[in-house]
């Protein structure tokens, strides 16, 4: 009796304290949705208000208006998406090769790849930018893909998992006479798909964000992405706060349904890091 | 391969020979790419313009307009293409960006002396700010001045007149926080606010790389700015980062910021008006503030092709319809003078109140970490307002940490 009681307490215990964490979560989503549909005295009202006093969606036409949204939406599903597909194929390959084969130098050179992690992004922004120009491609989507396809953390984070894999697994598959390329791709990524796909959408989200390098390698309306249109509403004088929350929640919808679609194997990724198989 | 190239130069004949037909007399149609920060509805000023001069230059000149974000970004994207070696033609720019890479600007001199329309007609602090660093590396395009904007319903109902000097600013500070608890004034620019009162005062600021503003007048005016915190007839921007929000709520019954800024205020149950800022005991002093032009086409003939566009948006008819559409100011004497500007002064209080005080505009010069030096500035006196620091200790931590920077 006492004990169901006990548990029963812990249970909702528990509860209020997820509901709690989902709430404080949820807030700035719900706060960016309410913004955008309020005016902008109401905006930086004190005190503030929850809802708006008047229910303002034509923030979204507005929004919608001030950029070519449409073009910007389309470049930046193109360049998440295949860039988040050369970002995984580069990934597995290179984890399988300083994970799974022997060569000469191979803790050397990795240990140089980890040493790049150390360099802060920004700091290679002029010089990748000389590059990209070098090579011809400012203002076309190579320069807005190919810059990034190689990410050393991915390839340490899924390196960490591939050496998980027992090597028998490796040395029984090569007695049945099957090739490196053929147990890589029947055998290590069905069996890491979770770390996998937690790095694709690490990826997704990078891409679908990313503002500076694009805007510096992107000139004509025809290349530039979603995140580039959000500084629309921002002048030295003033910012449009409910347009560009309007703007940001039609930016975000995407990702957020990415993250349900994706939902159980992130968290598997996340959580599960015992061998498999 | 041989075929190829025999295939491609009888094609460019003919292409040759079709271009010699159709357009004997015409210049080779040139295009010139612009760099610019401006959104929203400065954007569609800016395409209006621009549309207009593509299409009546008669020159074949096409103007590429490239919105690169905010001046941040495109600041950071010039930089970038200084060492890419892959410059616009033309782009917005403020003086203390190009420092680092003036040789890639094209000095102006020859061209304003032969083929410009009476460059003496820019306003004088214009042409002092293109001149900074000798030659003449830009031209003023899209300038602001700080205005007063205060809440003529609530000056009128306490009978408060709008102020002219510091002693007026203060006598209705302590007039509004009694009757309405409320502050009269706040300040956008912290930075913009110490110099021009350290100007007003009779001081220099810092001049050719020395701190100017710890003299006695300046510790006054610093003084004077405290005091006005201290005493709640001032607040700080804060989280609002602009008071045109707090402003058009009611919450602070008058604030100084860009003439810019005029189309953020939405007045909330009353009528705002505008009006030149407060003038010192010595004298006025109001920052301006604004892009300005700079040319870095290398090649001759775009280079001529931008200078065309650069004399058409400063010209008096263009600089006015600009200023018009968006609230910046005309950048010659002629704009301020012609009658549809003259029009539209009358009905638009933030243009006349531009007007009655850009003859005691500045420009901020440049100098060693000159925008680090700017943006310290702010912060120390914003800590001085919330630690409530006595204006000797808040002038000795700014002079040490300014002096640190300068001799950087």
């Amino acid at each position: 009796m006492g004990d169901g009681i006990r548990r029963k307490i812990t249970v909702v215990l528990t509860h209020v304290f997820l509901m709690a964490g989902a709430m404080i979560t949820l807030l700035p989503f719900v706060w960016m949705i309410l913004t955008s549909l309020k005016d902008a005295g109401e905006i930086v009202q004190m005190p503030p208000t929850f809802f708006p006093s008047v229910w303002h969606f034509d923030n979204y036409l507005k929004a919608f208006a001030a950029a070519p949204f449409g073009q910007y939406f389309i470049n930046t599903l193109f360049v998440t998406i295949v860039g988040t597909i050369l970002t995984v194929f580069i990934t597995i390959l290179t984890a399988f090769g300083f994970s799974r084969l022997r060569f000469p130098g191979r803790d050397v050179i990795f240990s140089i790849l980890l040493a790049t992690l150390m360099i802060p992004g920004e700091m290679l922004i002029i010089t990748n930018f000389v590059t990209v120009s070098k090579l011809g491609w400012v203002d076309t989507r190579e320069a807005l893909i190919f810059p990034w396809i190689a990410n050393v953390f991915y390839i340490y984070l899924l390196r960490q998992f591939f050496m998980q894999m027992p090597d028998a697994l490796y040395y029984a598959a090569k007695v049945d006479a099957c090739s490196d390329w053929r147990y890589l791709w029947k055998i290590m990524v069905p069996n890491n798909r979770h770390a996998i796909s937690t790095i694709a959408i690490l990826n997704a989200i990078g891409c679908w964000n990313a503002f500076l390098w694009p805007l510096i390698v992107t000139n004509s309306e025809s290349k530039r992405v979603l995140s580039i249109g959000l500084v629309r509403f921002q002048t030295e004088a003033g910012t449009h706060f409910e347009l560009l929350m309007a703007a940001s929640a039609i930016l975000v919808v995407p990702m957020i349904i990415l993250y349900l679609l994706l939902r159980n194997q992130i968290i598997s990724g996340v959580t599960r890091s015992g061998i498999k198989g | 391969m041989k075929l190829k190239s025999i295939l491609v130069s009888i094609l460019g004949a003919g292409l040759f020979l079709a271009l010699a037909v159709v357009a004997p007399v015409s210049a080779e149609p040139v295009t010139v790419e612009f760099w610019h920060a401006m959104s929203g509805g400065l954007q569609d000023a800016l395409v209006a313009l621009t549309d207009e001069f593509n299409a009546t230059n008669g020159q074949d000149i096409t103007v590429e307009l490239v919105n690169q974000g905010g001046y941040g970004d495109l600041s950071k994207k010039l930089m970038a293409s200084v060492a890419a070696d892959t410059l616009p033609d033309m782009a917005q720019v403020y003086n203390n960006w190009i420092t680092g890479y003036l040789d890639s600007v094209v000095a102006l001199d020859d061209l304003v002396a032969t083929n410009f329309d009476n460059y003496d007609d820019i306003l004088e602090s214009y042409r002092n700010e293109g001149a900074e660093y000798g030659p003449i590396y830009t031209i003023g395009f899209n300038k602001s001045i700080q205005i007063f904007f205060y809440n003529k319903t609530q000056f009128a109902e306490l009978g408060l007149e709008v102020p002219t000097t510091w002693e007026e600013l203060e006598a209705a500070g302590k007039v509004a926080l009694e009757a309405t608890g409320k502050p009269i004034v706040g300040y956008d620019d912290l930075f913009g606010l110490f110099q021009q009162y350290v100007q007003q005062n009779g001081s220099g600021f810092v001049v050719d790389g020395k701190i100017e503003f710890n003299s006695p007048e300046g510790l006054e005016a610093l003084t004077f700015i405290l005091n006005l915190y201290k005493n709640g007839y001032a607040r700080l921007a804060g989280e609002d980062v602009y008071l045109s929000g707090p402003f058009g709520n009611g919450d602070v019954l008058a604030y100084v910021g860009s003439s810019a800024g005029a189309a953020y205020i939405q007045p909330k149950d009353f009528e705002y008006g505008a009006a030149p800022l407060p003038k010192g005991p010595v004298k006025g002093s109001v920052p301006q503030a604004g892009t300005n032009l700079a040319l870095f086409a290398q090649d001759a003939a775009k280079q001529t092709a931008a200078w065309e566009y650069i004399k058409f948006l400063t010209s008096a008819d263009a600089t006015v319809e600009w200023a018009i559409a968006t609230g910046y100011l005309p950048v010659r004497t002629s704009g301020f003078e012609s009658a549809t500007y003259q029009a539209f002064m009358e009905e638009n209080e933030v243009a006349q109140a531009a007007y009655a005080q850009v003859g005691d505009q500045y420009f901020e010069p440049v100098f060693n970490n000159s925008y680090d030096i700017r943006s310290l500035i702010s912060t120390e006196i914003e800590t001085a307002i919330l630690e409530e620091k006595t204006p000797e200790d808040a002038m000795n931590t700014i002079v040490e940490k300014v002096q640190a920077l300068l001799d950087n």
